[in-house]
């Protein structure tokens, strides 16, 4: 394990680079978006009064000033007061967190149980007709929008067939279609890629030996075909789960969800500042500390990356 | 997600009949009563503020008009009914004089005194409030409360319509101890009032949850709990409510009526909107500087079209800018008038010289906004005009408000909040309004002088007068007057308000039971 040490020295130092320029960009568009005052003070309010609530808000200061006080803020984890909600903005974001960890973890987890052995299977029986089924579907679930999936699932599986509730969170019951809307994309793309990264170890020199010398099929693919497949699948999983972030957008809308996507949206349109702020940083920091445990798991995968 | 190809074509093949019969959605038929006792509601937007006197967004005053009271109540009829006042008149020219309801409690078990009534209405104008209804209650000049049960307003000059204006947003009355005690953000967060529901719990974008006041003076509403949730998109919603997950949703768009009508379990029901959308004109920019110009663009609009083709016939066209329904609406004026040939004589009589005219429109701030716009700018190029239609944010849209900044037309929903042209025309387009981009000195006196005058023969006149100006120079292009159309489970008995003003009392509420 010679080495490990720096080599998680360096991806953390990697990891905190991107989560400064994620912040900076996300501060310099936000500010480049317009100003958030109009829209908090009735159409009629006088120009006096838009001066005042500027200034209590800090944004007739300089733009350097204003970004050297966010960094420092962040730092001692303070994302300033939410504009249209009136309380801290952490508190705001941290609820709607909650929701969007809920569903994304949901929909990750299933996608991955169902995409591995879906995508395993298709390959060990190449040419099947297991395979061509798993792999027609998959190819509609990549390319369907989330859209028009999610209103699908309420169509069939709601209304028509009353299996579960049209939208809302609640139980688990609430939790099935829109996972199954957000995951529908990754567990497709995940299922595919298993299959060709399979395919792909199957045909390898090391399988042949090990078949020739009399290997169980079983610890073939156990043993040798799992574990050096792994390495690609890990990779697209980990960026998957930033497909999923973004996918959460669509999908806690049409089922009205109250997570962070919805909420960067809105915020967005009201302009606040410190809402999509704190929003984004978060939401970059669970993709970097995902992407980061990817980069781990795939240091104990492959050796060869610890040596680089 | 383990479906074959075939399961999925065959939910496909289900999706797409299901699509062309609506009747086809129904799964089972549902009883024409209830015994339910939860009411559940869905709008299409979350509510952003529970104190009142902080929004009139349509979302927030749907729940802050449940959760308080005003001294008057605005039924469905449009006439005014005791609320926590009992009864009012006018003392003199300036005066008006309440009497409050007595043994009225506040949620929190407090009575209700008159010093709450001043404090309230004091502080929607108290400058150190900043509240976003400043302008509402802005003819009063000072308010007594001589005893627990009197309320005596002055206003500055006369003012016949306060009892309507008080009925409206600004209206609720708040609780002075309470809001003293706790500060406005926690008022804000568990708001207290005198209605027939209290707050229990919200979550932002799920829901809000409320119960029933069971000492409502009004008499306690038909359930126990009260539900409101937020579902953005249409097609949810409406499917929520087929599904019979939710007893009320607001915001039905015409060619979705037919889903809600044909299914066994749901109707519509619609009022009247107490406004008028129209496309408001920056009339100091040229050429729309120039009535005739503004005339021909009036009469280049099929506006009959746009109401049969785009709204499916749940509208009427408009013809003065008084909403039907409001006092002074003038019955005898004709439909505002659609005649292409006419309108290519006025452009060419104004010396027209094919400068661009720009809509900015909205996406979905009023509803079909960007359809309409659409359709419009199709009219008007047929008639020789160069139009353009640019799409612009709802931010955008309320900065350009703010600064007047506007490059030619855009979408606007004047409403009436008192049932009177003071309360829509002269509120909008008077001299500082969000439509002053226009002035004609005589429209100015009258609409001042209506304003302060208690001779209602009067009043009549001078309106009459102001309409006559009006459709000389167009400062609106009024389209269409809607209808607000509800979807509803057939369980349920409630007559909306035009004025978008939802209650859920026991007036116009109440669940079918067997």
């Amino acid at each position: 394990m010679r080495g490990f040490l720096p080599f998680i020295g360096h991806r953390l130092f990697r990891a905190l680079i991107a989560l400064w320029l994620v912040s900076t960009v996300v501060f310099v568009v936000m500010r480049l978006s317009g100003d958030p005052v109009p829209l908090l003070l009735p159409p009629d309010a006088p120009t006096s009064e838009i001066t005042r609530v500027r200034h209590d808000l800090g944004l007739d200061r300089p733009l350097p000033v204003q970004y050297g006080v966010f960094l420092g803020n962040i730092v001692r984890g303070d994302f300033g007061r939410s504009i249209h909600f009136r309380q801290p903005a952490f508190t705001v974001v941290r609820g709607y967190l909650v929701a969007t960890l809920e569903l994304g973890l949901t929909a990750f987890v299933l996608a991955t149980l169902v995409a591995l052995p879906v995508g395993l299977l298709s390959a060990m029986k190449r040419n099947s007709l297991l395979d061509h089924a798993a792999m027609g579907v998959a190819l509609i679930g990549q390319s369907a929008p989330t859209f028009f999936l999610g209103i699908l699932f309420i169509m069939l599986l709601a209304l028509k067939a009353d299996l579960f509730p049209t939208s809302g969170r609640g139980d688990w019951r609430n939790l099935v279609l829109p996972a199954l809307t957000l995951g529908a994309f990754t567990m497709a793309s995940i299922a595919r890629l298993t299959r060709s990264a399979v395919l792909e170890v199957l045909g390898a020199d090391y399988i042949r030996t090990a078949r020739a010398k009399g290997v169980a099929e079983v610890w073939v693919v156990a043993k040798h075909t799992l574990k050096n497949a792994a390495i690609p699948i890990v990779t697209i999983t980990g960026l998957q789960f930033g497909t999923l972030l973004g996918g959460a957008v669509v999908t806690e809308t049409v089922f009205s969800w109250p997570g962070i996507g919805r909420l960067a949206v809105q915020s967005i349109y009201n302009r606040d500042y410190p809402v999509v702020q704190c929003t984004v940083f978060l939401a970059a920091l669970m993709f970097i500390v995902i992407n980061f445990a990817i980069d781990l798991i795939y240091g104990f995968l492959d050796p060869r990356v610890r040596a680089h | 997600m383990k479906l074959t190809r075939r399961e999925l074509l065959r939910g496909a093949a289900a999706l797409g009949a299901a699509g062309a019969v609506p009747g086809a959605l129904a799964g089972h038929a549902h009883a024409q009563t209830t015994q339910k006792r939860e009411l559940v509601v869905a709008q299409g937007g979350d509510i952003s503020k529970l104190d009142p006197h902080f929004s009139t967004s349509s979302n927030d005053i749907r729940v802050s008009f449940n959760i308080f009271d005003n001294l008057t109540s605005r039924h469905p009829d449009g006439k005014l009914y005791p609320g926590l006042a009992t009864e009012w008149k006018l003392q003199g020219q300036t005066t008006w004089a309440f009497k409050l309801r007595q043994g009225v409690k506040w949620h929190n078990g407090d009575p209700f005194t008159s010093a709450d009534a001043k404090f309230s209405i004091e502080r929607t104008y108290d400058p150190s409030v900043k509240t976003m209804v400043a302008t509402a209650l802005s003819t009063i000049e000072r308010i007594e409360a001589p005893d627990a049960s009197t309320l005596l307003v002055h206003t500055k000059k006369p003012d016949p319509l306060l009892p309507g204006r008080l009925a409206f947003y600004g209206g609720q009355i708040v609780p002075k101890k309470y809001l003293d005690s706790v500060g406005p953000d926690t008022f804000n967060a568990k708001p207290v009032g005198t209605g027939p529901v209290r707050f229990v719990s919200w979550v932002k974008d799920d829901k809000l949850v409320l119960e029933a006041n069971p000492d409502y003076w009004g008499g306690k509403p038909d359930f126990d709990r009260m539900i409101v949730r937020a579902i953005p998109e249409t097609a949810p919603r409406i499917a929520a409510l087929l599904k019979g997950e939710l007893d009320i949703i607001t915001q039905l768009p015409p060619d979705q009526e037919e889903r809600v009508i044909g299914h066994a379990s749901t109707r519509m029901v619609g009022a009247l909107y107490a406004g008028i959308y129209v496309l408001g004109v920056n009339s100091k920019r040229p050429p729309l500087d120039n009535p005739l110009v503004k005339q021909a663009l009036s009469l280049a609009i099929d506006r009959e079209a746009i109401v049969k083709e785009l709204w499916r016939g749940r509208g009427i066209v408009p013809s003065q800018p008084i909403a039907k329904g409001d006092n002074h609406f003038d019955p005898t004026l004709p439909p505002l008038a659609y005649n292409p040939k006419e309108a290519r004589e006025r452009l060419k009589k104004a010396g027209y010289k094919n400068e661009e005219i720009s809509i900015e429109t909205t996406v979905a701030y009023v509803s079909q906004d960007k359809a309409m716009s659409e359709a419009i700018a199709g009219m008007w190029k047929d008639v020789g005009v160069n139009v353009k239609v640019e799409v612009i944010e709802f931010s955008v849209r309320a900065q350009k408000n703010r600064e007047k900044s506007f490059k030619g037309l855009w979408w606007g929903d004047p409403t009436s909040t008192l049932g009177d042209p003071d309360g829509m025309m002269w509120r909008l387009l008077g001299p500082g309004g969000p439509y002053d981009y226009w002035r004609e000195t005589k429209f100015d006196e009258l609409g001042n002088a209506a304003r302060f005058s208690v001779d209602e023969k009067f009043r009549g006149e001078a309106y009459k007068e102001m309409t006559k100006i009006f459709l000389e120079n167009f400062p609106w292009l009024p389209v269409i007057q809607p209808y607000e159309d509800y979807g509803l489970q057939k369980h349920v008995e409630w007559t909306p308000n035009p004025n978008q003003q939802f209650e859920i009392r026991r007036f116009n509420f109440k669940f079918r039971r067997a």
